[in-house]
């Protein structure tokens, strides 16, 4: 067994740009799954009966898929859906986006839900309206349970990333694989992949400890 | 747009196939992540003092690394390194262990520490033994606040076993791939896939619902 790991060294660009897209990718689906989860919770837990049935489909529908599937559903669906070829990033975009909102909106709907009934029916006691109890009360204390399960579902998301590289979005395991496949270099490059998200991932790992610490729910 | 599921019927056959694939391997690997988990955590918490670094190392990198790179690594670089090819199916038992054990070992760690202090030491007061007292005193509480959390462990296992037709284990994502791409009707043959994962998965994270609420008040102390 010979190994050469310059072929790491030689191949920093595609490396450096496939990291940097793995990044964009966590952040883009993050900043569309928040909002888009926030809707779903309000609908889940407000709207009208059929659109509440249907807000609860949707979330245990996703949760119960392997992401994977998801992602593969999309390349062929989305093309025919939209009528537009569209981009294997932005596919994989909309997959991620439709996997990490239906989380995120069971998170917020846990939530919302963990704050005693007796609070709401207190401010509305005290002559606030249903909105006024609920983003004056409820929101502010349902942030700090909602926190720390966002910063793990953020962790999950970022290696998530990595099973859109099935349809070929050059994010970092989809180029470190086609590198792999153009120098027969298997063992270095493998090994370079796992060490990069490594890097990236342990600190979040601990940072999500921290906050969890942080944030722990005392009664 | 025209849908026709006849290709579903048309390779019934292949495509159970790969549904026995995907529960086998979910459930060996489920078992083994689960035995595997159990001895890092008790080597976590009692086990000697120079290895509990390393233990902790272990756990937070599986935390790090994406399962599909687990998976990939465990088939195609760790032959390399020991010389002997697997067959897709063991790697995949094998990779899927690795990382999913780390999260077992945390469930068990934190289901042990959630059993108050002062129970351990009023057995010890007792008389009890340090192995009886995680034996009969702490275990049959903690295991039943595992419950939640290993329920959604198995729906996570199931869920990742999907990962391993990345490295060709004709599991039903493997083997929906190869019919979609025979019968160039991938919509059908993908939605039809994702219902049978629903199938499989909704009931389990439901029963354990179900089921933990009838144990609960076992676990409490």
């Amino acid at each position: 067994m010979t190994l050469d790991w310059s072929v790491v060294w030689q191949n920093r660009d595609a490396l450096i740009k496939g990291t940097a897209t793995t990044i964009l990718l966590t952040f883009a689906t993050m900043a569309i799954a928040l909002p888009c989860g926030a809707v779903v919770a309000v609908l889940r837990l407000y709207a009208w009966k059929p659109i509440r049935g249907l807000a609860t489909a949707y979330v245990e529908f996703f949760r119960n898929l392997p992401l994977i599937l998801v992602v593969y559903w999309a390349f062929y669906v989305l093309p025919i859906l939209t009528g537009l070829g569209v981009s294997p990033l932005l596919t994989g975009l909309a997959a991620l986006a439709l996997n990490v909102t239906a989380y995120n909106a069971e998170t917020f709907r846990a939530g919302i839900n963990s704050i005693r009934r007796g609070q709401v029916e207190a401010a509305m006691a005290l002559g606030m309206s249903r909105a006024q109890a609920l983003r004056r009360v409820v929101v502010p204390q349902a942030l700090r349970r909602i926190l720390p399960v966002l910063a793990s579902t953020w962790v999950s998301l970022f290696k998530d990333t990595s099973l859109v590289s099935v349809i070929a979005v050059t994010e970092l395991a989809y180029v470190a694989m086609q590198i792999r496949a153009q120098t027969f270099r298997v063992l270095e490059m493998l090994t370079a992949m796992a060490a990069i998200y490594w890097l990236l991932g342990y600190p979040q790992a601990k940072l999500v400890d921290w906050i969890q610490r942080r944030y722990a729910v005392t009664e | 747009m025209e849908f026709d599921f006849a290709v579903i019927t048309d390779h019934a056959r292949f495509l159970a196939s790969g549904v026995g694939v995907s529960l086998l391997l979910a459930v060996l690997s489920g078992a083994t992540s689960l035995a595997t988990g159990f001895i890092v955590a008790l080597l976590r918490l009692y086990g000697p003092r120079w290895l509990k670094p390393a233990v902790v190392l272990y756990i937070d990198s599986m935390r790090a690394i994406p399962v599909l790179v687990v998976l990939v690594w465990t088939f195609f670089a760790l032959p390399i390194v020991t010389g002997l090819t697997m067959p897709p199916f063991f790697a995949a038992l094998l990779g899927l262990t690795i990382h999913l054990a780390a999260y077992a070992a945390e469930i068990v760690r934190a289901g042990i520490e959630s059993v108050r202090p002062g129970q351990t030491r009023a057995a010890l007061a007792l008389g009890l033994s340090r192995s009886q007292i995680l034996r009969r005193i702490v275990l049959p509480q903690a295991i039943v606040r595992m419950l939640p959390a290993f329920g959604s462990l198995l729906s996570i296992t199931i869920k990742d076993t999907a990962i391993a037709s990345v490295i060709a284990v004709p599991e039903l994502m493997r083997q929906s791939e190869t019919v979609a791409g025979q019968s160039f009707q991938p919509i059908e043959v993908y939605t039809f896939a994702m219902l049978v994962y629903f199938a499989m998965l909704f009931p389990v994270t439901r029963g354990i619902d179900l089921f933990y609420r009838r144990v609960a008040h076992l676990g409490r102390s």
